[in-house]
């Protein structure tokens, strides 16, 4: 398959070019004294010319059906003026956007108030967290008072409203524990008592509430893909804060469990406020 | 391909009605998207090997040029005016499909339907050449179809498509070589 000036490598290499007839005269000696000799590179070049003069002969293909209703219809729409989509957009988005910025403003300054003010109550002389089971309840079975089954948080897509935090459902009692602020959103305790945690579940549940009320209000606003990724994200979330609500029901005394779950819940606050300040969609 | 005198006939045609749409004339508008659908058509479904996308692109090419037909100062023919926008056309709907077409683009998703459908052993008989256009990686696709069956230079190809032309011709060696493959099978 060679012959003494162009073996099958260099003929392959040189094909383009022999095809374009660009190359130079040497070469191209070369390259057809090789093709006299090799079968397999002259099959190549017969079959890639084929193709290239099968593909200039192709005849034009037909629309399966009549294209025209559909430009008529669009060359025909009224033009509306571009300075018109801005100016709807002036009018309605910074009235929405306003509204959700008050809101956000005051849940978030109650939220800060409450919790922090909470947590920054003297805590009588306890610097060790202990745990112990609230209301008597067994460890195992921590939550059927308040209704809620440990883990059993549900997921809480964007037009389906109600928290997944369940004031009560934290099943133990954390006392002691310094005050420490967790991803930047409420203050939240590391270690709390069972009346600060019950309390902080409870403004939680009201912020996650007060959130899903308006991001539901403003789903027909938003992207439809947007909104399938904030449920799913929503729904990742729930199962974090479920998963991390049961395991701290058999091991309340965990402190990373706790942290856990405050990290979750400050998640969903922050998506939902996230949800509720996007654009919406034009 | 039509003959000259067909040729001769359509451009005669054209001057006249490319004028009067160009005035806001749809029924002359008509006329020429009657003439010019199916070479359109071809270009745009063999671009984007598929014919339903290639209808939706047709589609947008004669509202681009309903669009664009008054700024037409005829120093090309109406025809090749036409072609060189459904071109543009198909090119920048690619480039709007964001990402993901670019990764297209670069062979990533499309190399490997052509390793699942076009080298599958389904096909037993030989494929036929459309078939296997369809089926190219779509950089190698966008090139053959413009070089081999519409019959632009390479550095024509190059300056729309953003690419060089040695680029262009490397991609229209791989389209080659891929579309031998499949139709020995």
């Amino acid at each position: 398959m060679t012959s003494s000036n162009m073996n099958c490598e260099a003929f392959d290499a040189a094909l383009p070019d022999y095809l374009e007839g660009t190359l130079d005269d040497s070469r191209r000696a070369s390259a057809e004294r090789h093709l006299s000799e090799c079968v397999r590179c002259a099959s190549l070049l017969r079959d890639i010319e084929n193709i290239s003069k099968e593909a200039g002969t192709m005849p034009d293909l037909v629309p399966s059906r009549d294209l025209w209703q559909g430009i008529e219809a669009r060359i025909a729409a009224p033009v509306i003026p571009l300075a018109a989509r801005p100016e709807r957009q002036r009018r309605f988005a910074p009235a929405w956007m306003g509204i959700a910025a008050a809101a956000l403003i005051v849940s978030t300054a109650g939220i800060t108030y409450m919790l922090t003010a909470r947590s920054l109550k003297p805590t009588a002389g306890s610097t060790v967290a202990q745990v112990t089971p609230i209301r008597n309840q067994p460890q195992t079975t921590p939550d059927t008072d308040s209704g809620v089954t440990p883990g059993a948080t549900a997921p809480s897509p964007v037009d389906v409203g109600g928290p997944s935090t369940q004031p009560g459902a934290t099943s133990r009692v954390v006392t002691g524990a310094a005050p420490t602020r967790q991803g930047g959103i409420p203050a939240r305790l590391a270690s709390q008592s069972t009346a600060d945690r019950e309390h902080s579940d409870l403004v939680y549940g009201k912020e996650i509430q007060m959130l899903q009320n308006i991001v539901s209000r403003r789903r027909d606003q938003l992207d439809s893909s947007t909104v399938a990724i904030i449920e799913r994200n929503l729904q990742i979330i729930d199962a974090a804060i479920a998963q991390s609500r049961a395991a701290l029901a058999r091991d309340p005394a965990s402190h990373m469990l706790d942290q856990q779950l405050t990290h979750a819940l400050d998640k969903k606050v922050e998506l939902l406020r996230t949800a509720a300040m996007l654009p919406a969609s034009t | 391909m039509a003959a000259a005198s067909n040729l001769a006939h359509v451009a005669v045609s054209d001057s006249t009605d490319v004028a009067l749409a160009a005035g806001g004339d749809r029924q002359a508008f008509e006329r020429l998207y009657r003439v010019h659908s199916t070479r359109v058509f071809s270009l745009c479904a063999r671009m984007s090997g598929s014919r339903t996308k290639g209808e939706e692109l047709t589609q947008d090419v004669f509202v681009r040029t309903w669009e664009k037909l008054p700024q037409f100062r005829g120093e090309s023919a109406f025809s090749t005016w036409l072609h060189r926008l459904a071109v543009n056309v198909v090119l920048n709907a690619r480039k709007s499909e964001g990402k993901q077409a670019s990764r297209t683009d670069e062979g990533d998703v499309d190399e490997e339907r052509w390793d699942q459908t076009a080298r599958a052993p389904m096909y037993v008989e030989r494929m036929d050449l459309a078939d296997a256009i369809s089926r190219l990686p779509a950089g190698a696709r966008k090139v053959f179809v413009l070089h081999d069956v519409e019959g632009f230079k390479h550095e024509e190809i190059a300056e729309m498509m953003g690419i060089t032309s040695g680029g262009s011709k490397a991609q229209l060696h791989r389209a080659r070589l891929l579309l031998r493959e499949a139709l020995e099978r």
